[in-house]
């Protein structure tokens, strides 16, 4: 993992997060520009997951590889889900789970970064 | 005489996965992909140190799937499967949590139950109780949308 790069992840997150907040505040529902975002982070986590291959065929991969992709799995699940509800729900409520979903990416990041350095 | 309803309160049966609902389908369906990452990763890896813990950590794991499913369906059989798998997540969480603190090498290794949930920020030990009222609060508005 290229810490840089999961800095920028963690930092999208809790953007994001603010602006679903922000949303829930405001008693609105998930916009698209809100998923334009998540599928950005959704991206980059792809790219995370290129990275970590790379890195792990060069033999400098992850002290625990199952505990990782398990992680690695997770964190790809929830945005699509999230979007998914998003368009289902079209009350305040999807804005909620956006917020969480966001959170969430971003914890599992530190997670999967601690699993990654050995911890 | 009005209640003050969400959005969707006024749509004829209260489904559990709609509105707040959905928040909790969500919380309910990130736990159980933790959990059940976490039990198959103990049962494949390392089984034989602690079966009793990973075995329970399974347990767990299966009924917050089961749990998600039944939130996130919410007719009124699945609504019978919520009360009964938040039911037996309240019981055990408080359960294991008690007993692992009372003594904390009673399973051998620590489940996602231990210390109430303690390794997942407590939201085991919350979760099963926003479940339980949600499961009441939509009931309840049902019957009382019946006898309006």
């Amino acid at each position: 993992m290229i810490l840089g790069l999961l800095l920028l992840v963690v930092a999208l997150c809790v953007a994001l997060a603010g602006w679903a907040g922000w949303f829930v505040a405001r008693d609105r529902a998930v916009i698209l520009n809100q998923l334009w975002g998540a599928a950005v982070i959704e991206v980059l986590l792809l790219v995370q997951g290129v990275v970590a291959i790379v890195q792990g065929a060069g033999g400098g991969g992850a002290s625990d590889p199952l505990l990782f992709w398990g992680y690695f799995a997770t964190t790809l699940v929830i945005l699509p889900v999230a979007a998914a509800w998003a368009f289902a729900e079209r009350t305040r409520w999807s804005s909620v789970v956006l917020l969480v979903a966001s959170l969430t990416v971003a914890f599992l990041e530190w997670r999967m970064w601690q699993i990654w350095m050995g911890a | 005489m009005t209640e003050p309803t969400e959005p969707t309160g006024k749509t004829a049966a209260r489904r559990t996965g709609r509105g707040f609902g959905r928040v909790l389908v969500t919380v309910y369906g990130i736990l159980a992909f933790a959990a059940l990452g976490r039990s198959s990763y103990e049962l494949v890896v390392k089984f034989g140190e602690a079966p009793v813990a990973y075995t329970l950590s399974t347990l767990a794991a299966a009924v917050y799937v089961v749990a998600t499913f039944a939130l996130a369906i919410g007719t009124p059989a699945w609504r019978v499967t919520a009360w009964i798998t938040v039911g037996i997540e309240a019981v055990g969480v408080v359960t294991i949590g008690a007993l692992s603190l009372a003594d904390p090498g009673v399973f051998g290794e620590s489940t996602v139950w231990s210390g109430f949930g303690q390794g997942y920020g407590y939201v085991p030990l919350v979760l099963p109780f926003v479940g339980l009222w949600w499961l009441w609060r939509t009931s309840r508005s049902t019957s009382e949308e019946r006898t309006a």
